[in-house]
């Protein structure tokens, strides 16, 4: 229980890093860092669209998987590490003073 | 009720009679009172921020346990790719230009009150808080002695289709020049102005009839000056929002808004005095306490006691809401105590200041127009200017920092010009300069809408208020530019 909270506090603690979110195979959040509002709509949007990523990637090559998918904005870049039961999304902000 | 001739038919008159009796209970009580209590909403909205937290987000339970195993394997790859993305130059100077890319600033619409006859300037504007709603205040340059114009507010409601460029929706007449007007950050229906007799006023555009709701009076407590600048200001929690007003007597007054008596009173209360000018401005034989005219003021955008003052000598001056400077001389009466909030002296203007504003996104930067014909550019915490632009245009009567992109200012001169600088693509040279006025009339005021970012305002002298749509390269944000701003501003030692 403690090493899951001190891994995502060492994260967290990164500079930077704005937030992050771990979300279940349901797309429900289990653990976050940010408030209500911005955590559900995090988790609901970015599971769809890492869902249509791993189906795109394993349409071109069925032996092929989706490993990491990054989706850079004007105001910050989101990382989304995909697994069979999780998902880790961390917000960072790459032009933090 | 003509039956009362008929004097046979009278026992049907009582009937009649009764009839009258319940219609005259019928009469609800007057709602006037539920209006009232309706204009506590902005002691109400403060609170309701606050109950979001209170609401809590279940979050779901980790029925497999794989977690901890989860974050172990896909932790140090995070963390290489965090690393990896603060060191990397891969997307500097990376811009997408998805939106149509207009580059040029169009004027959308001209407004105009007729019954003015081009006799009024535009004094100033203001953009309500949900942005839809542009307020102009008009009054006349030339006064030779107590005011007796006759005056308006006018607002137009842009977001309505059938906009009729010389009809504004609604106007609202004060009995003399109206100098400045500032809409109420959170209600978009209050707005307060200042009066060139020294009157503070507050209208709440929502109400049919009288809208004016309270008024500071003409007494020893307001300014004996014309009004320069009303401001509304939050508090240092971020909670309760006051009315500020600053004028040509020296004074700076908070007022305090009594609904019920309709008057506003006066708080707290400051005195800029000739004792806080730099060494080589002060003249011999004036004593220390006398006023300085203020013309324009502007609040810090992360610290909330600190403002910053532009005065008619030049000169501005950092002040702070809780200084115990010297108090206001003897000669001053006044129902509160007045003290001087000077804390720091900036190098002088060569002419009365016409606007000052602190940058919404560095902490340390403002900006200042004056009659000098010059725009600077300060850092806080430096009494030399960082920058001075002269664009050679005659006096510069206002400037303004841009709502969303940190290094744009907006600035508008006695020449009838509207320039936009980008400090990030030229220090000296403007992106745009666009004419604002019809016959090269100044443009007093020059407002951005902080709402609907690509929308701005000015006013110029003959009382024509033209709404301009900015270039889409203005709003686009990079990212970059506060740090770009905070570059030019640091104080290097040297």
């Amino acid at each position: 229980m403690s090493e899951v909270e001190e891994t995502i506090k060492r994260i967290q603690s990164h500079k930077g890093v704005s937030g992050i979110i771990i979300v279940n195979a349901d797309g429900i959040p289990i653990r976050t860092t940010l408030d209500n509002s911005t955590t559900v709509q995090y988790s609901g949007l970015i599971h769809q669209l890492a869902a249509k990523a791993k189906s795109t990637v394993r349409d071109l090559d069925p032996q092929n998987d989706l490993t990491f998918l990054r989706i850079r904005s004007k105001k910050h870049e989101i990382m989304v590490a995909p697994d069979n039961e999780y998902l880790l999304i961390v917000i960072q902000n790459p032009n933090a003073v | 009720m003509f039956i009362y001739a008929v004097s046979s038919v009278r026992p049907l008159e009582y009937v009649i009679l009764q009839y009258i009796n319940d219609r005259e209970t019928q009469t609800t009580a007057l709602l006037v009172s539920d209006e009232a209590v309706q204009s506590y909403k902005t002691v109400d909205e403060a609170v309701q921020t606050d109950e979001e937290p209170k609401r809590k987000l279940r979050l779901a339970e980790d029925t497999s346990g794989q977690l901890a195993n989860f974050l172990r394997r896909t932790e140090p790859y995070i963390i290489k790719q965090l690393t990896n993305n603060l060191r990397s130059r891969a997307f500097d100077g990376y811009d997408v230009d998805l939106e149509d890319d207009s580059t040029s600033v169009t004027s959308l619409h001209t407004l105009t009150y007729p019954s003015l006859q081009d006799k009024f300037q535009v004094t100033s504007l203001s953009w309500n808080s949900t942005g839809s709603v542009i307020g102009a205040s008009y009054g006349q340059q030339e006064h030779e002695d107590w005011c007796t114009h006759r005056s308006v507010m006018c607002t137009w409601n842009l977001d309505r289709t059938g906009i009729v460029a010389d009809k504004p929706d609604s106007k609202i007449e004060v009995d003399s020049c109206l100098m400045y007007i500032a809409f109420h950050p959170k209600n978009p229906a209050i707005v307060a102005g200042g009066s060139f007799n020294g009157e503070v006023l507050l209208w709440d555009l929502s109400r049919e009839d009288d809208m004016l709701i309270a008024t500071s009076g003409l007494g020893q407590d307001s300014h004996q000056e014309p009004v320069t600048k009303v401001y509304w200001i939050t508090d240092a929690k971020g909670k309760k929002i006051y009315l500020v007003s600053a004028s040509g007597d020296g004074k700076i007054i908070q007022w305090k808004i009594d609904r019920k008596a309709q008057k506003l009173l006066p708080k707290e209360g400051f005195m800029v005095m000739t004792q806080s000018l730099p060494r080589q401005m002060k003249v011999k034989g004036v004593r220390g306490d006398r006023e300085i005219g203020v013309t324009c003021l502007s609040y810090h955008s992360e610290d909330r006691e600190t403002f910053i003052v532009g005065s008619e000598t030049g000169v501005i001056f950092k002040c702070s809401m809780y200084s115990q400077g010297p108090p206001a001389g003897s000669h001053i009466v006044s129902s509160i105590p007045l003290r001087s909030p000077v804390t720091f002296t900036y190098n002088p203007h060569h002419g009365p200041v016409y606007a000052v504003e602190c940058s919404p996104f560095h902490r340390n930067a403002f900006v200042s127009a004056s009659m000098d014909q010059c725009i600077r550019l300060y850092s806080l915490l430096q009494a030399q200017p960082v920058l001075t632009i002269e664009p050679g245009e005659g006096y510069v009567h206002s400037a303004t920092w841009s709502p969303v992109k940190a290094t744009v200012i907006a600035a508008t001169t006695q020449s009838g010009n509207l320039l936009i600088y980008d400090l990030k693509q030229g220090k000296t040279v403007p992106v745009h300069n666009i004419p604002a006025s019809s016959n090269k009339e100044p443009v007093y005021a020059c407002q951005f809408n902080p709402q609907q970012t690509h929308l701005l305002a000015t006013g110029d002298g003959k009382g024509r208020v033209q709404i301009f749509k900015l270039s889409s390269k203005l709003q686009q944000v990079s990212g970059k530019e506060t740090e770009f701003l905070g570059n030019l501003v640091n104080v290097t030692a040297e």
